[in-house]
């Protein structure tokens, strides 16, 4: 797929021409998405589970936190990005093991089936708020 | 299931060093996180879909198993992080790129990651025991 157009010497950088496509892209997605995630699913964490507790959550804290417009941009943001990138790497590793190109293409539609069925269930959940009980 | 346990076993057998651990807990905390996250926006859904389900499911993460898995989530989420980071770094700018760096990189990852794990275990093993033990 990649061919090496110099060879440099020991401890240089060898420079390859990489074709731009989707596994390319998803590659580089995959970089910029995680480093996205640090900030993103960090904070989530040290709020949520360290600061807050689970002993604290319930319908009404998650009612107070969406209350603010801007926890549901974050909730939403992280939902897109950490499912993508999540998805993605299951997708990376499950290559690894299946080897036909027809199970690969049954892997690839059953995770990007999952991806959008699961993913269109949050958004509806973030954006609809919390229904009482 | 051969074609999985075989490239398991390799893993443990051979000899990668410090980039292969680096991969192989990559690979277990990623693997680990995307489970919960699945299950997490599932069960956060129930307030909109089914909010009576929701105390159940928050009932659950309460108890002591769920909590303990907790501690470890956070473990993975934080060694996931750190060492993607190194990934991100060393792709997006490779003439960085040498055997010892990436030695001593993976080595900085473990020790950040399990710095930064500590203080949040402490208090999440606080939590744990202050409403599962002391009945606070």
């Amino acid at each position: 797929m990649t061919t090496p157009s110099s060879t440099g010497a020991v401890g240089q950088v060898r420079r390859v021409d990489v074709p731009a496509t989707w596994e390319t892209r998803a590659w580089v997605l995959m970089r910029y998405s995680g480093v996205l995630l640090i900030p993103l699913a960090w904070i989530h964490v040290a709020i949520q589970d360290v600061l807050v507790g689970v002993h604290a959550i319930d319908l009404d804290y998650v009612a107070m936190r969406w209350a603010t417009l801007g926890w549901r941009v974050y909730d939403i943001a992280l939902l897109a990005f950490a499912f993508a990138h999540g998805l993605n790497g299951l997708r990376n590793v499950l290559s690894d093991y299946i080897h036909p190109a027809w199970a690969r293409r049954a892997a690839n539609i059953l995770l990007l089936a999952g991806w959008l069925i699961i993913s269109a269930i949050g958004a509806v959940a973030v954006i609809g708020g919390v229904r009482a009980p | 299931m051969t074609s999985f346990r075989v490239p398991l076993e390799g893993s443990l057998r051979y000899r990668g060093r410090e980039g292969q651990w680096a991969y192989l807990l990559h690979r277990i905390t990623g693997l680990g996180t995307l489970l919960f996250l699945t299950v997490h926006i599932l069960d956060t859904s129930t307030v909109y879909f089914v909010p009576s389900l929701y105390e159940h499911a928050i009932a659950l993460y309460r108890s002591t198993p769920f909590m303990l898995g907790e501690i470890v989530l956070v473990f993975c989420v934080l060694y996931h992080g750190t060492n993607g980071l190194r990934i991100a770094l060393f792709d997006l700018f490779p003439r960085f790129w040498n055997e010892s760096r990436q030695r001593n990189a993976f080595r900085w990852v473990l020790g950040a990651a399990i710095v930064l794990w500590l203080p949040a275990a402490f208090l999440m093993g606080r939590a744990l025991i202050v409403h599962n033990f002391l009945g606070g």
